[in-house]
């Protein structure tokens, strides 16, 4: 069974022109990919491109891998990374993003177990903190994405990204400083607004 | 303070795991996949044993290269040995100027016969073009190879366009003094000593120029 195969024997028997082994190999790891281009670009058609991109990649260089460097996962979020970059880089959009809405914006369906309004306010919420996420620069978003969204160890993430676990400590410290900065005013109108209800109601 | 920077920190946790719960399902869409199937098996994965053919093929090449490079070298040092022997035969007399009938071999004035022998080296050939002499700059000569002359040197009352008329040269000898006339260094121990000289008459009967001949 292929599916018993880890990462490496997958991507060597993929080299050797085993069909199989990148299906197997391409549903394991499709998704975080997937994730971590659409969570740094913010575009569905974005995220799509970066991960054919990816295992196109793999397909075509894929003995470049050096398992004594670290793992398949990281190799190919490390892939998708400079894919993304590149990408964002020729469309411009490394710009912090303005209140436009994107169209790309993956739909953030609901939880069962909420009321209505509560349901109203954690899709508020995320949505808000996913704009703050985009709009980090990218240096900073891509740890808080790596760390904070896909769960990764932050020796992974330096791995990914090619540098110290210290420089992602750092990193990781000063994008929640930024993301705090920009969600606190967003809370504080929200705030400002609930009492200006509640004293119109008094009022009235 | 604290409290508010701690619940701002719980808030922004709670945001970024919502976000990340929410987001942890998605993947790539269907069709991403089978596009990579269909790149993949178009591709056709090349093996490690093809590979190795690869590189053997590139050793071909190379040896290939300098075998032709070898060849090339071969020819052209093969050429180039060939040509001066074909230069050489096929080499012809430098032209002279036609101031002198053909007939007269003594008069005739082959210049720098001497100096000129054709070399193997001598290649490509070049042209001559006839000189018109002048008194101001004697250059030595030869009429046959065991004669050195000096160039035709205009006499004080004709001019160079008159030695282009042709005409006829005579082999005098003159007392050596007379090469000082002419601006030409004298060895004063041979003063009295006389000296040959090839004098160029034109059609008109006049002594038109002179060459001194050792």
């Amino acid at each position: 069974m292929k599916s018993d195969l880890n990462d490496s024997e997958l991507l060597r028997s993929m080299l050797a022109g085993d069909e199989e082994a990148l299906t197997v190999l391409y549903r394991r790891r499709q998704g975080a990919v997937y994730r971590f281009a659409l969570q740094m670009s913010g575009s569905k058609t974005v995220a799509e491109d970066v991960t054919q991109e990816v295992f196109l990649f793999l397909m075509r260089d894929g003995q470049v891998f050096d398992p004594a460097k670290g793992s398949v996962s990281a190799f190919l979020l490390g892939v998708a990374r400079n894919y993304v970059l590149r990408r964002m880089r020729v469309e411009q959009q490394l710009m912090p993003l303005g209140d436009d809405v994107d169209d790309d914006v993956p739909v953030l369906h609901a939880s069962n177990d909420l009321c209505p309004l509560e349901d109203l306010t954690r899709a508020e919420t995320i949505e808000s903190v996913r704009r703050a996420v985009l709009s980090l620069p990218s240096k900073y978003r891509e740890v808080v994405v790596l760390c904070e969204l896909q769960d990764i160890s932050y020796g992974e993430t330096a791995e990914i990204l090619g540098c110290a676990i210290g420089t992602v400590r750092s990193r990781l410290h000063r994008a929640r400083a930024l993301l705090l900065a920009k969600l606190r005013p967003a809370a504080e109108a929200e705030d400002a607004d609930s009492a200006t209800v509640k004293s119109a109601r008094c009022f009235a | 303070m604290n409290q508010r920077f701690e619940n701002d920190e719980e808030m922004l946790t709670r945001g970024l795991e919502a976000l990340a719960s929410e987001m942890k399902d998605l993947e790539a869409p269907e069709h991403v996949e089978v596009k990579l199937l269909e790149a993949f098996r178009a591709r056709k994965v090349v093996p490690i044993s093809t590979r190795r053919w690869t590189s053997q093929r590139y050793w071909l090449a190379a040896v290939a290269a300098v075998l032709l490079i070898a060849m090339s070298v071969v020819a052209l040092r093969w050429r180039s040995a060939e040509k001066p022997a074909e230069t050489f035969a096929g080499r012809r007399e430098p032209e002279t100027p036609k101031v002198v009938p053909p007939q007269e071999e003594t008069t005739r004035p082959v210049e720098y016969q001497a100096v000129n022998q054709p070399s193997p080296r001598s290649y490509p050939k070049r042209i001559r073009h006839p000189r018109v002499p002048s008194s101001e700059n004697p250059r030595v000569a030869s009429t046959r190879p065991s004669e050195i002359a000096t160039d035709f040197i205009p006499l004080r009352y004709m001019n160079v366009a008159n030695l282009q008329e042709g005409g006829q040269i005579v082999r005098v000898e003159v007392p050596r003094s007379a090469l000082a006339n002419f601006g030409l260094p004298v060895n004063m121990d041979r003063y009295n000593e006389r000296v040959k000289a090839d004098v160029l008459y034109g059609v008109d009967g006049l002594a038109h120029a002179i060459r001194f001949v050792k």
